[in-house]
Parts: structure tokens; sequence; C-alpha cells
């Protein structure tokens, strides 16, 4: 008995330190097997602050989850290198085109109800119309942005851009890579010609408009209004919103024939893992207090109708009924259908 | 001795069981090149296999299961509906081959003056001042020409303020800038290449030739250009390939006005989605360039009489 109390206890400890260390090196594939993990695409700049420094947080304080979110622009080719069984995203957050390119590869859900997501009973119908693929949850109007130290009338049209006065001082964008450019030159179709599907009418009225000085992302076009660089541009409200309060000499204009949506779509993937957090993060993204605190941040329109916005947001963003009315959504299965040939054109007609 | 012819003879297939043996197995130089070969068959081969492939199809098939196997991105390129394609890579190369040869131009004479320059110290500073550009990320040396040639930039300021002109000139978003900020950062690639061969050239060579009564210029255009034509050439292979990959530069520089390839698949990749046009707009640079390369091989080789170039 005496000879078999030290081996116990030798073994004993060896047990124990065996434990300790599978539980060392353990742990946090346990602590990842609990704690589910939410994998995003978001927007940088003032909206990524917002998102990572109190709109992520809290949600993954409520849900008990993490989320990564991928900023780093362009997602869809990721998305597209990835297996559609484990994609590397399980919600993906683009502008409208893309959405439509995305479900086209079978990449995002083509239809998303208030069973997965209850705040879609709440929103405006434009969010969720069949323009649309996956949930707009904010949209910022595409129009006309101007400075105002420099004699010009307010535009009250899209035909304003194509004064003779602006050569070389209007600005616009790299049509093959921006959807703003892609909705101008749909615009330009409906102003000149028959309408949003007229790309005659548009190619021959975008070759009036040169020489345009032309930008591939919205912040340049921002930089370039401030700046002076250009006296008119083709920009959404919220690039032009945000300055409010700066004392800085630009302004925005709604022409008559209407603005463009630039919706901010959420979609999920059909091969996630966490499917259910995915609807629960948009669903979250919907809330009224989410949509206020974004909505105010960065100067999107929300599409919850139950937001109320201080006076100065409510003034200007497209939160009623009325001013919803005024958004015109473009036909992107139809655009994307095309775009190959677009590109070619449109970029042989300004390099001309 | 009739035993003795025979202990060879059996000896003999153990020995060549032994050689076949010791061949079989990888000399310690196959061993040193194996991750350099590794590296170039995943980072060259593999992905350039995937990209060729991708060409060939509609769509991607890996996630799609419609994907069927088609020519129609060469017949798009072929095609050429709105004549920006073939443009494009006409530019692409037309600044790749410029860009050689300005920094060829430029690189030579500083590379033949390192090389021959006896002052270790004033090589070591001289070397400093080629790979000092190199230190600074290609993003950050780019808009560092972009503040210099914008119009209201350092150079079109100080040439309106010296009443030289009265408008900017047009230096940058065009082929001009996107050239300028290429040669600076691709001259120290032909430098670096060029000192080494130059550095090697047998200097009694030259003495021999001048002493045979040949002038400077004589002796440098037969006995050091001739010799220093393998340096030429892989300096000018490796501007050239890099110059007609880069992105980031013309990009920045070029603005609107500039088009390359790499431009293009970039756009189809990140905005059209379209990785079978891009793979194939990337297969037909390679050949293209490819082409380029064997035909300035073989020119450079048949000037300097080095037949075993080609």
């Amino acid at each position: 008995m005496t000879r078999t109390v030290p081996f116990r206890r030798r073994s004993l400890i060896r047990t124990a330190a065996g434990l300790a260390a599978a539980a060392t090196l353990g742990a946090p594939a346990v602590l990842r097997a609990q704690t589910r993990t939410l994998r995003i695409t978001t927007w940088g700049g003032k909206w990524g602050e917002m998102m990572k420094g109190q709109v992520l947080p809290a949600f993954e304080k409520e849900f008990k989850c993490t989320v990564q979110a991928d900023q780093a622009f362009p997602f869809l080719p990721k998305l597209q290198a990835s297996p559609k069984g484990d994609p590397i995203y399980d919600v993906l957050h683009t502008n409208s085109n893309e959405q439509w390119k995305a479900v086209d590869e079978g990449l995002v859900m083509a239809k998303i109800t208030a069973r997965e997501v209850p705040n879609i009973a709440d929103i405006y119908p434009y969010a969720i119309s069949d323009k649309i693929v996956g949930v707009s949850i904010f949209t910022s109007a595409i129009g006309l942005g101007f400075r105002t130290d420099k004699g010009l009338a307010k535009p009250t049209s899209w035909k304003a851009l194509a004064d003779s006065k602006l050569a070389g001082q209007r600005g616009g964008y790299i049509i093959p890579v921006n959807s703003l450019g892609q909705a101008h030159l749909m615009m330009l179709g409906k102003v000149y010609g028959k309408g949003l599907n007229d790309l005659d009418a548009a190619f021959k009225a975008m070759a009036e408009l040169k020489p345009i000085k032309l930008v591939d992302f919205t912040g340049q076009m921002e930089k370039m209004l401030l700046a002076g660089e250009v006296s008119m541009g083709v920009i959404h409200d919220s690039g032009i919103y945000r300055y409010d309060g700066q004392n800085q000499p630009v302004d925005f204009a709604i022409p008559s024939e209407g603005v463009l949506a630039l919706e901010q779509v959420l979609n999920v993937t059909p091969g996630s893992k966490v499917r259910d957090l995915a609807f629960a993060y948009i669903d979250y993204m919907l809330r009224p207090d989410v949509q206020k605190l974004l909505a105010e941040g960065v100067w999107y329109s929300p599409s919850n109708r139950k937001v109320k916005l201080d006076p100065k947001f409510d003034a200007k963003l497209f939160n009623t009924e009325a001013k919803v009315a005024q958004l015109i959504q473009p036909d992107w299965k139809w655009y994307n259908a095309r775009k190959d040939d677009i590109d070619a054109r449109v970029t042989r007609i300004l390099r001309d | 001795m009739r035993d003795l012819p025979r202990r060879p003879l059996r000896a003999a297939p153990d020995l060549r069981h032994h050689r076949k043996v010791i061949a079989s197995r990888p000399t310690p130089v196959a061993w040193l090149i194996a991750p350099a070969a590794l590296l170039f068959v995943l980072f060259f081969v593999l992905p350039f296999a995937v990209m060729a492939t991708m060409s060939f199809f509609s769509h991607n098939p890996v996630s799609n299961p419609n994907a069927v196997l088609t020519f129609r991105h060469y017949q798009r390129f072929i095609d050429d509906s709105a004549g920006i394609f073939h443009e494009a890579l006409l530019s692409t190369l037309r600044i790749g081959l410029i860009t050689t040869a300005i920094a060829l131009a430029i690189g030579y004479p500083l590379a033949h003056w390192m090389a021959r320059m006896q002052s270790r110290l004033g090589h070591a500073l001289l070397l400093m001042a080629v790979i000092a550009p190199m230190l600074t990320g290609i993003v950050v040396r780019t808009f560092a020409w972009m503040t210099l040639l914008q119009d209201k930039g350092v150079v079109n300021t100080l040439l309106i303020s010296w009443g030289f002109t009265e408008k900017p000139l047009p230096l940058m978003y065009n082929e001009f800038g996107t050239v300028v900020a290429l040669v600076h950062i691709y001259v120290p690639f032909m430098v670096l290449t060029l000192t080494g061969v130059i550095g090697r050239i047998d200097e009694r060579l030259e003495q021999a030739a001048r002493s045979l009564g040949a002038s400077r210029a004589r002796t440098f255009l037969e006995v050091t250009l001739p010799l220093s034509v393998p340096g030429i050439l892989a300096g000018s292979l490796l501007v050239f390939a890099l110059s007609i990959s880069a992105y980031v530069t013309p990009s920045l520089m070029g603005g609107t006005s500039v088009l390359t390839l790499p431009m293009l698949i970039a756009q189809q990749v990140g905005t059209s989605f379209n990785p079978g046009f891009a793979g194939a707009l990337g297969v037909i640079l390679l050949t293209v360039s490819l082409a380029i390369v064997v035909a300035y091989n073989r020119i450079l080789a048949r000037l300097s009489g080095q037949g075993n170039l080609a």
C-alpha cells in the first residue's frame, strides 16, 4: 500500500496536467463553438465608424455573437470565389445593381419576407419592391450637387448639367465601375429620350456632356466639388448634406425629372451556416432606433416608416410616402444584362 | 586470371543499380531549387492555369453548374465592337515599350558609372540613392508624382509663376504622366540588373581596344555594349513585364484618358464580375508579351552576335 501512494499521486498529477493542457488548448475552440460568428460586408468612412463603434457592438451584445465586417471592396468577386455551401459572407451589403448580379449567380436569396425579417412589415414599399433583391435598409437620392459660389442658379433639371458654361467644370463617373454613373446614364435616356431604357438617347446625351471630369467613386466627387475642381456634378444627397454646418459652398438639387434611388441593400447568402442570425441582423438594421442613428449620422433616408427624424434631417431626407414617391428605381436586371455592351460603348464615347 | 574478368562482370549489375539509386535521389542542388520551383508552380503556373481554364468557360465552372465551354470571351476581344480592347492592348504595350526604353536610357549610364566606380563609399552612396525610392510604396510614389504634376501642382505652379506658360500644362491624366511615374518606379530595377552585368565585364578588354587605337565611343560600341547585352536583355524584360502589368500607376496617373489591359482586367473582376473575360484578357496579354519578348531577344542576340541568347 505504501508503494502505491506515490504512483497514484504521480498519475493524478499527470492526468491533471494533461487535462489542464487540453483545456487550455481547447478553450478557444470551445468558446468559438459557443459564440457564433456573423460575417458581413459594410462600407467604410463615417458609416464604417458608426457601424464598428456603436451598431455592431450593440448587436453582438444582444445576440451573443461576434460580427466580422469586411470593408475591403469589391465584395462580390470574393463571394464568387468562395464555395456556395460555405460562403465567405452571411450577409451581403451592396448597392442594388450588385445584388441583381449576385442573385443571377445564386449567391444571395431571391426574396426576403416579413416572416424572416419582421421589421419588413414597417418599411416603405420601394425598399422591398420588385426592383430590389433583398431589402433596402436605406436609400440616398442621386441628383445634382453644385457650388453655390460660382454664380450658378440652383439646377431644376438634369439638362442643367449640359450648360455650355460648365464645359470642363462638370463632373460624372467612370460608368463601367460606378452605379451612380450607370444610373445617370439611364436618367439621360429618360430626360432626352423615351425612358430609362432608351440607350441611344442616353449615349447621345452623354457625348454632349464632354468635356466632363470623371471619377470612380462618390468620395472623389465630393472632394472635387469641395475643392472647386467641378462646379456641378452627379452625386447623391448624402454626399452633400453630410457637410451641413461646415460652411461649405455646396448644395444639392432635386431635378424636376426626379431623383434616382441609390439603395443600401442587405441580403443573405443561401449557404450561410447562421442564417437565423443573418436575418436577425437585417431585422436589427431596420429597427427604428438603429435607423435613426445611422440616418442622422450619414444622411441616408431610412426605409422604416416609423423612424422619427430630428427636424433638420426630416426636412431634407426622403422619409414620407410623398417624398419616397419621387424616387426612381432603375431596372438593374435589365441594365446588367447589357452592361458589357454599355461599358464598351460609353468608354468609346468618353474617350473620343 | 580467368576469374579476374568475371569479378567486374558480377559487380557491374550492382554498380548500375547503385548508380540508378543515386540518380533517382534528388541532388542537394535540386533540394535548394525546390522552394523556388514550388513557389513558381504555386504562384504562377497554378493561378495561370486557373485563369486560362476560366477563360474558356461561360461561367465559373466551380460554382455554376450551367457553365459550358466556350470561345466567346476571346471572340468578344477579337470582335471588339466598340474598339476599346485592341486600343487598350496597344496602349499597354506602347506604355511598356516607352517606359522600358527610357528606363534603359537613364539606367545604363548610371549602371555603367556605378560598375566602374573605384570608390567603395561612392558606390555605396550611389547604390543607396538608386535603392532609396524602392523603400517607399508604389502608391505613395505615385501620389507624390500627382502632387508634382497636377494642374495646381508644384511643376505647373512654378512654370506659371516664372511666366513660361499661362495655362497649366497637361502633365498628368495622360500617357505622359503615366510613363514618367512608371520610369521613376522601375529605373532601379534596370540599374541593379545592369550594374551586375557591366561590373563583370573584364576592363582589360576595353583597355586592349583603346591600346589598339579605338576611340572611347568605338570601344564602348564594339566591346562594352555587346558584352552588356545580357544585362540589357534582363533589365528590359524585367521593366517591360512590370510596366505592362502595372495597375495602380496607370489608374492614378492616367485618369480616364489611359486605358490599359490590367485596368480592364480589374474592371471585369471588380465591377463586371466576369472572371472569364478577365482571364481571356490575361491570357491575351501574356501571349502578346511573350511574342514581343521572344522577338526582342532575337533582335538583341543578332545585333550583339550572341546567337545563344536567342
